[in-house]
């Protein structure tokens, strides 16, 4: 299994991303991010509640205590119509510079 | 940016809602991870653990959301000061040592620096102060007046007026006595008379009416005046309506026309020099009116406002060109000149020096106070190496532990910082009360809250410096073998003794120089009461007696009349055992002087001519002030205009112009050849004339009845001594009944008794010892407390120490000395170190110094024995503590 840290300021991306689909808690959310990737990005604990904390304080998610799957109380993050742009333009961004990126690495 | 700020405030509001969502939140995220474990098989313990190793430190993640919250800094401040508190609260000793350091070396301080910036710093209330000079003459070096900056005469100032020079305005005042007479008590007030421009000079504005203009200064129309605010509010009710109004001045009509604002005092007896006579607090002001082609002594004070743009070198140029066309006029001017000094620098001139001994000594006290603070920290944070290690391996970042340490700072400074504004407004009021009345601008000190907060600051900045090193020091260090070696021996890193015993021997040189300066103050102040002055003060009376400037009173030989029969009547009272009359008595302020001429001495330049003060005495002025008559015979009643002209002089003049001979018999004289010579018939001891420590001048004392010079000095005045048998109750209603005998309109003023004025002359030299005192007794304090924490840190650092010395059969005495002996080689580093300080700086006071040298060895030697007492006694306390070590206990503990 590689994984691969993650380069910075994608945290946010892939976070917003995933929440997209629909409200989500927090484990949810990197066991998501690590399933899709086909366990090649790997979130750290460390990082993702901080940067939920962080997103919520720009007004980009908001959150509400809801019931999980197996029935216990959980925290639960949502887009905000502000974070569904925000997610837009880094998306945009991303593209944009992982095209380049590549055309670089290919022009070599 | 809105919902940011929500976000915030509800974080720092809800914060403790928002903690445990937090903590739910984590352990949801936990037991979530453990539940995929299980599924996959692991068994329950398992799960759990795996979930926890994949999870983290759970501590500093919650630090990162907290952070990532935004309010982390306001938050962990408050978390912070609470830890402080708790942390000051729980060592009540360095708490209480380091607050006491603080409130004293703040309060002293700021209480210093408010009272320099109001006398020295501060902007005259004048609206061209900035640019206003006075100018003074100077004589050639080495000759009599070349100590003196000496005033102007009206000739020189009719002269500057006719030439075209550097000032956009100028004027000149002169002092004047006012007899106030009509409805009122006739009242005796000191004021000056002003050239028209005198007020355009300066540039007050009066409060009512106008103030004197050029058109006031012509002859026919001077009678006008302008009054003080204090003489308009006592003597006139501040009654309003007082402009335009006509009073009664020395007997002529004359008209108010303006009162000048509280704040416009000039001139006062402040920073002038000692051959300008100014009136001790200025009454009024009136116009001044020359006559073309005035004559008259150097008694003017010159003050002109510079154009704009003038430089010194211009202005420098200009008066040396002014002096050049004087000396064409008066060729025995040769060889003096002109010094400018700006008005501001004028007005603190005599008061400049003490106020910067001060200065000095308050910057000391802060350097001891930083050296105590300094050492206080670093003891105490050298012994919390371990607190802070710990917290570091629980996740503690640098950021954090240096914010703990600037709070605790800022809390210190808090609780230091109060008590030491309340020092301050102590201070400052006690030495507006009680400080010099000559002190410029003294009145408007204030504590000044800027001064306060550097002082603060200053002192924190080293707190934190001290303190902050070893913190960082321990963050750095290898978390684990700190721990393990954890023990109480772990003093850090080896510089922190040295540092600290660096800082006590500082403190100790510190307070060593401020304790010598303080001591040679006490000699000088010792010297100057056993000083001979040359009189015997006890039971002693003075009072002025001021004629008015009336055409009653025009002529010398009325005067001279007039003084006899008041003196003829005040010597009758019963009480009086002897009286007399001069000119100015001993302590009553300042004599004329004269360059003086001696027949066989060929003639020279008047700037290199002998001098000597010159006044008139009457017949038992000697006597009835105690100066004992040391050769030939004393001025007798007999002496009068058609007898043979004579002198009595004092012991320096004998002592002086004819050494080795008998000056009894010699002859002397003015300057003036026309003016006869005098024979000298007596020689008296030297008195002290305007302050105890002054050193001896030649004296020329003439009988009052021999006044041919008559224009010179003046007679408008005398001051008479009256020796009394018993005390001087009801004495002054005597004088004033004698007084009304010869002429009721006639005031006594001054009347004061000779031991006051004394003791009113010493008033700054009592003051300088005063706050040199104190100062020197806040280091003594601030050192030994120092002295102290270092000796019982140091003690409670080798407890264990001590206890093996005394398994192995140390006695508790020898313990005892062992901890006195190291008190007492940095003590004794420190008096070094001091001493040699001392003794390079006490030269810098030498002007303060009377009767001791500044390196006197008596003085240093007594104070380094006084520091090494102390310095002993505050080891004692560690000392006993050491000597009372269990070793057992001591051992147990390890």
């Amino acid at each position: 299994m590689v994984s691969i840290d993650l380069p910075q300021g994608t945290l946010d991306l892939l976070i917003l991303r995933t929440l997209a689909v629909g409200p989500q808690h927090g484990w949810a959310i990197s066991e998501r991010v690590q399933q899709v990737s086909s366990d090649v990005l790997r979130i750290q604990q460390g990082s993702l509640y901080p940067a939920l904390h962080r997103l919520e304080r720009r007004g980009w998610i908001k959150a509400r205590w809801g019931t999980s799957d197996n029935n216990r109380r959980a925290k639960y993050y949502e887009l905000t119509r502000a974070g569904k742009k925000q997610l837009e333009r880094e998306e945009e961004t991303w593209r944009k510079l992982a095209a380049a990126v590549a055309q670089v690495l290919e022009s070599a | 940016m809105l919902s940011d700020l929500r976000y915030r405030l509800r974080a720092l509001f809800g914060r403790e809602r928002m903690e445990t969502d937090l903590d739910d939140e984590l352990r949801f995220h936990v037991e979530r991870e453990a539940e995929k474990y299980r599924r996959a098989g692991v068994s329950e313990a398992e799960a759990m653990r795996r979930a926890r190793m994949a999870f983290g430190g759970h501590e500093q993640m919650k630090e990162d959301v907290r952070e990532a919250r935004g309010t982390s800094l306001l938050e962990q401040c408050m978390l912070d000061a609470r830890y402080a508190v708790r942390v000051l609260r729980k060592n009540p000793g360095f708490t209480v040592v380091a607050a006491l350091t603080l409130a004293l070396g703040i309060g002293a301080s700021t209480a210093a620096f408010s009272l320099v910036d109001a006398v020295l710093l501060r902007p005259l209330p004048y609206a061209n102060g900035a640019r206003v000079m006075m100018v003074w003459g100077e004589a050639p070096p080495g000759s009599f007046y070349s100590n003196f900056d000496m005033p102007f005469s009206a000739p020189q100032f009719q002269m500057i007026a006719r030439t075209e020079t550097v000032f956009s305005n100028f004027g000149v005042f002169r002092k004047k006595t006012f007899n106030l007479t009509g409805a009122a008590e006739p009242e005796l007030r000191e004021g000056v008379e002003v050239s028209g421009g005198f007020f355009a000079t300066l540039g007050g504005s009066p409060q009512l009416g106008r103030s004197i203009t050029a058109e006031d200064d012509q002859r026919g129309h001077e009678r006008v005046a302008v009054l003080s605010d204090w003489l308009w509010r006592t003597r006139y009710h501040g009654d309003r309506g007082i402009v335009g109004r006509s009073v009664d001045v020395n007997g002529y009509p004359y008209t108010v026309i303006g009162v000048m604002p509280t704040s416009f005092v000039f001139p006062d007896a402040a920073g002038m020099p000692p051959g300008m006579d100014v009136p001790r607090r200025t009454a009024m002001w009136v116009p001044m009116a020359l006559p073309p082609g005035a004559l008259g002594s150097n008694d003017m004070g010159l003050i002109a406002e510079l154009k704009p743009g003038v430089s010194t070198a211009q202005l420098n140029d200009d008066l040396v060109r002014f002096q050049q066309r004087w000396v064409e006029r008066y060729p025995q001017a040769k060889g003096y000149w002109m010094r400018p000094v700006p008005l501001t620098a004028q007005a603190v001139t005599e008061t400049r020096r003490p106020l910067l001994l001060w200065m000095g000594a308050v910057l000391v006290v802060l350097l001891i106070a930083c050296s105590n603070v300094a050492g206080l920290t670093l003891n105490r944070s050298v012994g919390r190496r371990r607190e802070f290690t710990l917290r570091g391996a629980l996740g503690a970042r640098r950021g954090r532990l240096v914010g703990q340490m600037v709070i605790e700072n800022l809390l210190l400074a808090m609780v230091g910082g109060g008590p030491g504004l309340l020092v301050a407004s102590a201070s400052v009021w006690a030495v507006r009360h009680f400080g010099p009345a000559t002190l410029p601008h003294l009145q408007e000190a204030r504590v000044n809250l800027i001064v306060a907060g550097f002082a603060l600051a200053v002192t924190l900045a080293t707190g934190l410096l001290f303190g902050l090193a070893p913190a960082l020091g321990a963050t750095r260090t290898n978390l684990v073998e700190a721990l393990k070696d954890g023990g109480q021996r772990n003093v850090g890193s080896a510089t922190a003794p040295r540092i600290r015993n660096g800082l006590l021997v500082l403190q100790v040189a510190l307070a060593l120089v401020l304790v010598v300066a303080a001591g040679l103050l006490l000699r000088t102040f010792y010297s100057m009461l056993r000083a001979k002055a040359g009189f015997d003060a006890t039971r002693v009376v003075t009072f002025e007696l001021p004629l008015p400037a009336s055409a009653q009173y025009a002529d010398t030989g009325r005067m001279a009349q007039v003084y006899g029969e008041v003196l003829e009547r005040v010597q009758a009272i019963p009480g009086v055992q002897a009286a007399g009359f001069a000119s100015v008595v001993p302590m009553g302020g300042e004599t004329d002087s004269t360059i003086i001429r001696i027949p066989g001495r060929p003639p020279i330049l008047q700037s290199e001519a002998p001098g000597a003060n010159y006044q008139f005495v009457s017949p038992g002025f000697f006597r009835a002030m105690g100066t004992p008559l040391e050769e030939g015979r004393d001025i007798a009643a007999s002496d009068i205009l058609t007898s043979q002209r004579v002198t009595v002089i004092n012991r320096t003049m004998a002592d002086e112009y004819w050494p080795g001979q008998d000056a009894v018999g010699k002859q002397v004289g003015v300057g003036m050849v026309r003016i006869p010579l005098r024979m000298i018939i007596g020689v008296v001891a030297d008195t002290k004339q305007a302050s105890l420590r002054e050193p001896p001048s030649p004296e020329m004392y003439v009988p009052y009845t021999q006044n041919e010079i008559k224009t010179w000095p003046s007679m408008q005045t005398m001051q008479y001594a009256l020796r009394l048998r018993g005390d001087a109750g009801g004495i002054a209603a005597q004088v004033r009944k004698a007084v009304d005998g010869v002429d009721p309109d006639l005031p006594v003023a001054q009347f004061a008794e000779l031991r006051t004025m004394v003791d009113a002359s010493m008033t700054a030299d009592r003051f300088a010892l005063l706050l040199l005192s104190g100062f020197g007794l806040l280091a003594l304090i601030l050192a030994s407390v120092g002295m102290y924490g270092v000796i019982s840190y140091t003690v409670l650092q080798r407890t264990a120490e001590i206890a093996v010395r005394m398994a192995l059969g140390a006695g508790r005495g020898q313990i005892l000395a062992m901890v006195l002996r190291q008190g007492g080689a940095l003590a004794l580093a420190g008096i070094g170190i001091g001493l040699a300080a001392a003794w390079m700086t006490t030269r810098l006071m030498a002007g303060f110094l009377y009767g001791v040298r500044a390196a006197d060895p008596a003085t240093f030697g007594a104070v380094a024995l006084l520091l090494m007492g102390v310095a002993l006694a505050a080891c004692w306390v560690p000392a006993r503590r050491a000597m009372r070590v269990d070793p057992m206990a001591a051992l147990r503990c390890e």
